[in-house]
């Protein structure tokens, strides 16, 4: 989970490996903040998966690559 | 999870921030009031609940996601102190969970130029950055060192 300079970058890092999957650096911003907000929260509960992949599907990462399991 | 695993997972984050830097099983034990072997007990179950990692060789904490025990290729500076994040996704995480500002230094790991951008309001003020994640969700926890 790595950030780098422009596609490629992540094509020459990544030689004959099947890629996984791109984002913006926004959004993966604006998945932090929804993912680990709650983190430090004195009344924390774990979430369920659901919640979870709640989370990523807000964001448009809904693709079979971004299911939980 | 039950109740007294929420209580060491949250007391063990708690000590995170107020240390800077992972706490030992000691010192959870210590504020705890606890035995180190219950401690460590209670780790080992929220390990396998992923609520965090600890190192196979030790028992002690490799990561409170997310903040990382040791050190990575992704520093994170926010709330007056230096952090590590186990990924691009956690340093930003880092911030998150402390609500506030902050700076995150890494490197590209094609070329090994140095990246570094700041986090205001949630936001990189560098947007023409890519996040790339090898692994796909449903593998993610297959080995979390790896993804």
């Amino acid at each position: 989970m790595n950030l780098f300079r422009s596609e490629e970058h992540i094509a020459r890092w990544l030689g004959d490996r099947e890629p996984g999957s791109t984002i913006p650096v926004t959004t993966l911003a604006d998945l932090a903040t929804r993912w680990w907000g709650d983190r430090l929260s004195s009344d924390w509960q774990p979430r369920t998966r659901d919640e979870n992949q709640a989370i990523l599907t807000a964001l448009d990462l809904s693709s079979p690559f971004w299911r939980l399991p | 999870m039950d109740a007294k695993e929420v209580e060491l997972r949250n007391l063990t984050y708690s000590l995170v921030v107020e240390l800077g830097r992972a706490p030992t099983a000691a010192e959870v034990a210590e504020r705890a009031a606890s035995p180190i072997d219950v401690v460590v007990a209670g780790w080992r179950r929220l390990h396998q609940q992923h609520a965090l990692v600890l190192a196979a060789a030790t028992d002690e904490l490799r990561m409170a996601n997310p903040f990382s025990a040791v050190p990575t290729a992704y520093r994170v500076r926010a709330a007056a102190r230096w952090w590590y994040a186990n990924c691009a996704w956690d340093a930003f995480g880092i911030c998150a969970a402390l609500h506030t500002d902050g700076r995150i230094e890494t490197s590209c790991p094609d070329c090994g130029e140095p990246l570094a951008l700041e986090v205001r309001g949630g936001r990189p003020d560098e947007e023409s950055l890519l996040f790339h994640c090898l692994v796909p969700a449903v593998q993610w926890w297959d080995d979390i060192g790896f993804t």
